[in-house]
């Protein structure tokens, strides 16, 4: 069993010692092992592997044949390769036959092997290695070296008969793996890179140019590159990472405690900040705090600003956005200051006056300042207070609805916001008959307007003569009738309709709706409510339309007749509750203010109009 | 041109194989190609341009080079795969249908001999090569299973044996300039061998051409490198 396991085991060396050599194992294990180290000679050594202590160990012989011959003939020289070897000078050697040899004891084969010269070269290993030191690194951590050797003293490679190819190693003294360089072709190569202080071992070895086996190494060359003292220092310098974290550290928290102590506030307010004031537009804090709640409250009453939520949701409430940024634009058309400065004060008793619990119940005109107020109108005598009264009575009267857009017309007196409800007043064909549309296209905002026309915009249905046409006022605030219309604007607002966001007009059947919706909620008295009802129903033409529509003859004739000068009153015919402004009431068509929702041309405004 | 596979090869022998192998592709491309930019070549047919014989022996000795190990790493890849165990080797014995071109044996006999004769005689085994390689291509194929890279070596070996053989034959028109009376070289019968129904007579038959062909492209690797070195740098390579 021994046995055969051991025949096993040689026979997979032997398979696995050369590819191109078939080696026949026969009897005692025998590994017989031929090269040649020049191409010129060859020996073959044979190892005795056996366990049986053989009887005669000189009587193992090896047999040679070559190709041509026809017997086999003994080894021509057992002593010149060592013991248990067989060595063929040149004069025995024909590179490119095939040979076989076959190691015999007293007539037993011990093994066979054949081969061809060229195929078992190896080479001897090149001698003379030495090296010489390149250069040195700035840093005096690493070196570069160059190793030379030479070839094998055997290999006639001046001729050209052989051709060698050599591999080197290297490795420190300390390491246990080598490191390999690719095999080459010259004799001297650079290696590069070495640590200073450190010894190297290096060795070569070589073998024939496309062959696969390597001859033996050369003895290993010592390199000492610790006798080079470094100059900078022995040890690699190392990134002082201490030094690095802890200076940086301490400048960090010196930067921290700078931008701590010089943005103090800054920071707090990021971290901590303040909690808004609340704001009123046109609401100069300092007049709450010097205690002036008559002037604030006239002023929080023209911007409706008591009822914001109210009318928040009412989105046609918008439409009468004051447009403060423009004061450009509206200087142009400010017809309204002009009748309001020569007419207002002629036909009507100013804006001061009127004073009337009658028919002025809801709608609120948007405030006019106080200093647009007492600018403008010369025929107003009355102190700020009270026009800021009559204007929010005014307010009241016509409009509870236009919150927002007043808001913004009134929080800058004298401002560029007069200019707007100016154009708006423009842009607006006015209502005719049977728009119920709420007043806030009214324009009592242009009233706001001009700089001490403000208030004039703003009409109000003061009295409903008999005739059928309706007494306007300018606006008149009263703080009644702004609890007034504060009543009656929550019906109003329960309507929310859905308006157009053409700030001036409203659709009639949207109005409609609030009005009926409204008009059964009335509770106040009678005056109230009809007055309220003449609130909402009221439409203004705007000053401009009436000077420039001659067509509307009627509406200016029922401005003479009404006390006031700024407008020209539509009236609007649909229901019951509707006023009628004017003597001719003109039942108009749902229709058409139905088609163009927001917006009476004058053309059709004229059509309807007698 | 080249299929270079240099994987293959640098499984086979390692790296520096494949190194080679590039090396000496590079340096086919400017053997074979007529006009390569980088190396002064003639155009073909022109008079009185020659590239130096230097130069042609680099090419020749970096394409013999090239074949020789082409021609080793297919027998090993053939060995390995067919031919374990059966003893081919030992059958192997008789000579190539080269060996009856006397060629020297060794060192001292290469040495004596007269340079043309040796180029005469590479040329000459070179030219009894060509036919043997072409069919060497066609017959590979049939072989069962054959892997590609003996496929495909096959067909480089055949290929470059042709260039090596044109450069060859400019060395000795510039050597020896005049005809070549006897073109010797010798003729292969193997082919029928390598046809034959028995399987393991045909991959025997292979196996003995693929040695042949090992050892032939050696000799002439060899030969050449002798010339090199003798003709061109005056022994002293």
């Amino acid at each position: 069993m021994a046995l055969r396991q051991l025949l096993l085991i040689l026979a997979l060396v032997c398979a696995n010692d050369s590819l191109s050599t078939s080696e026949v194992i026969l009897g005692r294990p025998q590994i017989v092992k031929c090269r040649s180290p020049e191409q010129e000679t060859f020996s073959c050594h044979w190892t005795d592997k056996d366990f049986h202590n053989l009887t005669t160990p000189e009587t193992v012989q090896l047999f040679y044949m070559r190709r041509n011959d026809e017997e086999w003939k003994e080894c021509p020289d057992y002593v010149t390769a060592g013991e248990n070897s067989c060595y063929f000078n040149t004069s025995y050697t024909s590179i490119w036959i095939t040979y076989c040899v076959k190691l015999i004891n007293k007539d037993e084969v011990l093994y066979e092997k054949c081969f061809s010269v060229d195929e078992i070269v190896q080479p001897d290993p090149p001698v003379g290695l030495n090296w010489t030191l390149l250069n040195t690194s700035l840093t005096g951590i690493h070196a570069d070296i160059q190793v030379r050797w030479d070839p094998p003293p055997s290999a006639d490679v001046q001729k050209g008969w052989i051709t060698l190819e050599y591999e080197l190693q290297y490795k420190d003294v300390n390491e246990t793996k080598w490191r390999e360089l690719e095999p080459m072709l010259t004799t001297v190569v650079p290696l590069y890179s070495l640590k200073l202080g450190r010894d190297y071992e290096i060795r070569v070895r070589s073998r024939q140019r496309a062959s696969e086996k390597f001859g033996e190494f050369s003895e290993a060359l010592y390199v000492s590159l610790s006798s080079i003292s470094s100059v900078l220092c022995n040890e690699e310098i190392q990134f002082p990472w201490l030094l690095v974290i802890v200076f940086g550290t301490f400048g960090l928290i010196v930067v921290m405690f700078l931008i701590l102590f010089s943005k103090h506030r800054r920071l707090k307010m990021l971290i901590l900040p303040p909690v808004p004031a609340p704001k009123i537009k046109g609401i100069d804090p300092d007049l709450l705090k010097k205690g002036k709640l008559d002037e604030v409250n006239s002023i929080l009453a023209s911007h409706d600003s008591y009822k914001p939520q109210l009318y928040n949701d009412d989105s046609w409430v918008e439409f009468i956005e004051l447009d403060i940024d423009d004061p450009d634009e509206k200087t142009d058309g400010l017809d309204t200051d002009r009748l309001l400065g020569d007419d207002h004060c002629k036909s009507h008793n100013c804006l001061g006056v009127k004073d009337d619990d009658s028919g002025r119940a809801s709608c609120c005109e948007p405030d006019i300042p106080e200093t647009d107020f007492s600018a403008s109108d010369t025929c107003d005598g009355t102190s700020d207070i009270d026009q800021s009264k009559k204007i929010s009575e005014k307010e009241e009267d016509l409009l509870c609805l236009d919150q927002k857009d007043n808001d913004e017309s009134h929080a800058s007196p004298a401002d560029p916001s007069t200019q707007k409800p100016n154009t708006n007043i423009q842009s607006k064909p006015p209502f005719a008959d049977s728009i119920e549309s709420t007043s806030p296209p009214v324009r009592t905002q242009l009233s706001n307007q001009s700089s001490g026309a403000n208030a004039d915009f703003y009409a109000q249905v003061s009295d409903v003569t008999p005739a059928g046409s309706v007494v306007l006022s300018p606006g008149q605030t009263n703080k009644t009738r702004r609890t007034q219309c504060e009543a009656y604007t929550e019906p109003a607002i329960q309507c929310q309709p859905n308006f157009t966001m053409d700030n001036a007009y409203f659709c009639e059947a949207d109005v409609k709706k609030c009005i009926t919706a409204t008009s059964h909620d009335a509770v106040e008295p009678h005056v109230q409510e009809q007055s309220f009802n003449e609130d909402v129903y009221f439409t203004t033409e705007s000053l401009t339309t009436t000077a420039e529509n001659p067509g509307t003859a009627a509406v200016e004739a029922s401005n003479s007749e009404m006390p006031v000068p700024d407008y020209t009153s539509i009236h609007i015919v649909h229901s019951p509750q509707g006023l009628v402004l004017n003597a001719t009431a003109l039942p108009v068509p749902d229709k058409e203010f139905m088609i163009s929702c927001g917006y009476m041309s004058t053309d059709q405004l004229n059509k309807i109009m007698p | 041109m080249f299929k270079v596979q240099v994987e293959a090869i640098g499984n086979e022998q390692g790296s520096s194989k494949g190194v080679l192998l590039v090396v000496l592709l590079v340096s086919n491309m400017f053997l074979s190609k007529k006009g390569v930019t980088s190396l002064p070549i003639c155009p073909s047919g022109s008079v009185g341009c020659q590239v130096s014989l230097g130069n042609l022996f680099d090419r020749a000795v970096k394409l013999s080079h090239y074949i020789h190990s082409l021609s080793s790493e297919m027998f090993n890849e053939f060995d390995e795969r067919y031919a374990q165990g059966r003893g081919f080797i030992t059958k192997a014995i008789n000579g190539c249908h080269t060996s009856s071109l006397t060629t020297p044996e060794d060192k001292d006999q290469a040495q004596q001999i007269h340079h043309e004769d040796l180029l005469n005689l590479v040329l000459g085994v070179l030219r009894s090569w060509n036919d043997p390689l072409l069919h060497l291509v066609s017959e590979v194929q049939s072989i069962k299973e054959a892997p590609d890279t003996i496929l495909w070596k096959a067909v480089e070996i055949e290929e470059q044996n042709k260039r090596l053989l044109e450069g060859m034959e400019k060395i000795v028109g510039q050597v020896h300039p005049g005809e070549i009376e006897n073109e010797v070289y010798s003729r292969w019968s193997g082919l029928p061998s390598l046809q034959m129904a028995d399987e393991d007579s045909r991959l025997f038959a292979f196996y003995s051409l693929l040695h042949c062909l090992r050892r032939d492209s050696h000799k002439i690797d060899n030969y050449l490198k002798l010339l090199k070195c003798r003709l061109i740098h005056d022994s002293n390579c």
